[in-house]
């Protein structure tokens, strides 16, 4: 997945409203970039069996 | 004297209080002279109680004397993360956003420890909103009691501070991804996360709403057990409670013989474990087989990819509950906290949900080799408390980042992310004299077995006895 562009990062900001320039910018694209990394290797697991909620409430009761 | 009182465990002081050899007035007056004498430098609280305190503690002593039934923690002076609502005492979060809002009531946490007959000393600075991050504080930079010009980790870094430094008898903290047991690890302390579910968050401002979980951090594991049975159980308001277990000290004195404990590979000899953090983890490991317990390594491939899953759910959770105040007054978030939002909310929902799926395939992991384990082993954080300087210098790159913000909360957010209770408790100290956390990490409802298994390496250690080189 290649990398979020600071232009990129700020367009889609305004896009739901949120304002973002200077350091802020900087450091939201970083921190997008590094979730982005992350994240994608996680489409390499096999994760079919994965328990689609959580934390089951009624193991709670 | 008075370093040694209050250096003396909650139960301890509880016991001397009630047998009227100790005054709850002379038990506030040494925590309060504690925190004039050092807290300009640790910066431990946001609010100080301090004619509250008093009052309630000559009140305290007049009910002793009358020979009036006394509660468990009757005369001992507790104070709480600024995250808890306490009524008529500010609740700032740690933010100005929240700087002049005052409670009406106690949250449940709160009430049940001062129905308990325990003393509000006051309220603990943490990060801001309780999310890490953090650049200025509102009241204060937080430090490291074995040396301020480390980090104490967060969100509950004063409780950290208070509970290590004897600025309070004990602390309660809330735990989303570790907030609890971070602090612990680096100040030094007992750190207990409860199970999801387990106790009440009425009144505790959320940061996520899956993982949040208050918890007590204190100097000994009998505290908190003793805090833990004292707060734990439905309170009517909070919708996701389970009755809580008798007492989840029951098993303290039971030792670690018959234990099973899985030592997470992964996790103590991991690329990113320091060498000195590894090498403590697994003498705690030897010692729990030198007191009896059956130790084996286990695997649990996914947990180094922790950090990243629970920061993708945890902060769009966040980011979620912030939107409104976000979109309209985001100046007046500290910077560190706005970034952090923003980012969360800008994820795409593709990436969320396979987040969630790790989370459950995590979990499965988790709950997996606690079926063949009673407890497992693994550090705290990989590395003891670094310079507060590195956390404030900006952020370069993606790969900064991942490092920065991920990698530490590969370490304690497992446990999070299954939803099982886990603690913090001293398992050395570096060649430089910082503490060193060892992470227990249990089934779920089954705090007994995790203090069971705490208590006897607590004693068997000694670690818990050492007290910070404070200046003031």
């Amino acid at each position: 997945m290649s990398e979020l562009t600071p232009a990129e990062v700020s367009a889609q900001a305004a896009a739901v409203g949120l304002s973002l320039d200077g350091d802020d910018l900087l450091e939201v694209t970083h921190r997008l970039n590094a979730f982005l990394a992350a994240l994608a290797g996680l489409a390499a697991l096999d994760l079919t069996a994965a328990e689609p909620w959580p934390t089951s409430p009624s193991d709670l009761r | 004297m008075s370093e040694e009182l209050a250096f003396r465990s909650a139960a301890d002081l509880a016991r001397l209080i009630r047998d009227g050899k100790v005054s709850p007035v002379e038990v506030v007056e040494t925590y309060l002279a504690r925190i004039d004498r050092f807290d300009g430098t640790l910066r431990a609280y946001v609010t100080v109680c301090r004619e509250r305190a008093l009052e309630e503690a000559r009140a305290a002593e007049v009910a002793r004397s009358r020979g009036n039934r006394l509660g468990p923690l009757h005369g001992v002076p507790f104070a709480v993360k600024d995250q808890f609502d306490t009524v008529g005492i500010p609740t700032t979060s740690g933010s100005r956003l929240h700087a002049r809002r005052v409670p009406a009531a106690d949250s449940t946490v709160v009430a049940r420890l001062r129905e308990a007959g325990g003393i509000l000393l006051g309220k603990l600075n943490l990060t801001e909103f309780a999310l890490g991050g953090t650049l200025t504080y509102p009241a204060g930079q937080p430090r490291n009691p074995w040396d301020p010009s480390r980090e104490t980790g967060g969100s509950s870094s004063g409780s950290g501070i208070a509970a290590a430094a004897a600025l309070a008898a004990a602390t309660l903290g809330e735990d989303t991804g570790g907030s609890v047991r971070s602090p612990a690890g680096w100040c030094g302390a007992v750190g207990l996360r409860p199970t999801w579910g387990l106790v009440p968050r009425t009144g505790c401002v959320p940061v996520a709403w899956s993982m949040d979980a208050p918890g007590p951090l204190t100097r000994t594991v009998e505290d908190a057990a003793l805090l833990l049975g004292l707060i734990a159980g439905p309170d009517g308001r909070d919708p996701w409670l389970r009755t809580a277990p008798a007492d989840p000290g029951a098993d303290l004195e039971r030792g670690a013989r018959g234990l099973s404990v899985g030592v997470v590979r992964e996790l103590v000899d991991g690329a990113d474990t320091m060498p000195e953090v590894a090498a403590a983890v697994r003498d705690a490991a030897e010692t729990l087989r030198e007191l009896g317990a059956a130790v084996a390594d286990v695997s649990l491939p996914l947990v180094p990819r922790a950090g990243a899953v629970f920061m993708a759910l945890a902060d769009s959770e966040a980011a979620a509950w912030h939107q409104p105040t976000l979109a309209a007054r985001a100046d007046e978030y500290d910077a560190g906290t706005r970034r952090r939002l923003i980012a969360a909310a800008l994820l795409p929902t593709t990436l969320t949900q396979q987040a969630a799926r790790a989370r459950a395939a995590i979990r499965a992991e988790v709950l997996g080799a606690l079926t063949r384990f009673d407890v497992l082993v693994a550090p705290t954080a990989h590395t003891p408390a670094p310079p507060i300087a590195g956390a404030q210098a900006p952020v370069t790159s993606g790969a900064e980042a991942a490092r920065r913000f991920f990698t530490r909360r590969s370490y304690t957010t497992p446990a999070s992310l299954a939803g099982v209770p886990a603690v913090s408790l001293p398992c050395g100290f570096t060649a430089g004299g910082l503490p060193i956390g060892l992470q227990l990490i249990g089934r779920r409802f089954d705090e007994a077995t995790l203090l069971r298994a705490a208590c006897a390496y607590e004693r068997a250690a000694g670690w818990s006895g050492r007290r910070p080189p404070l200046e003031g």
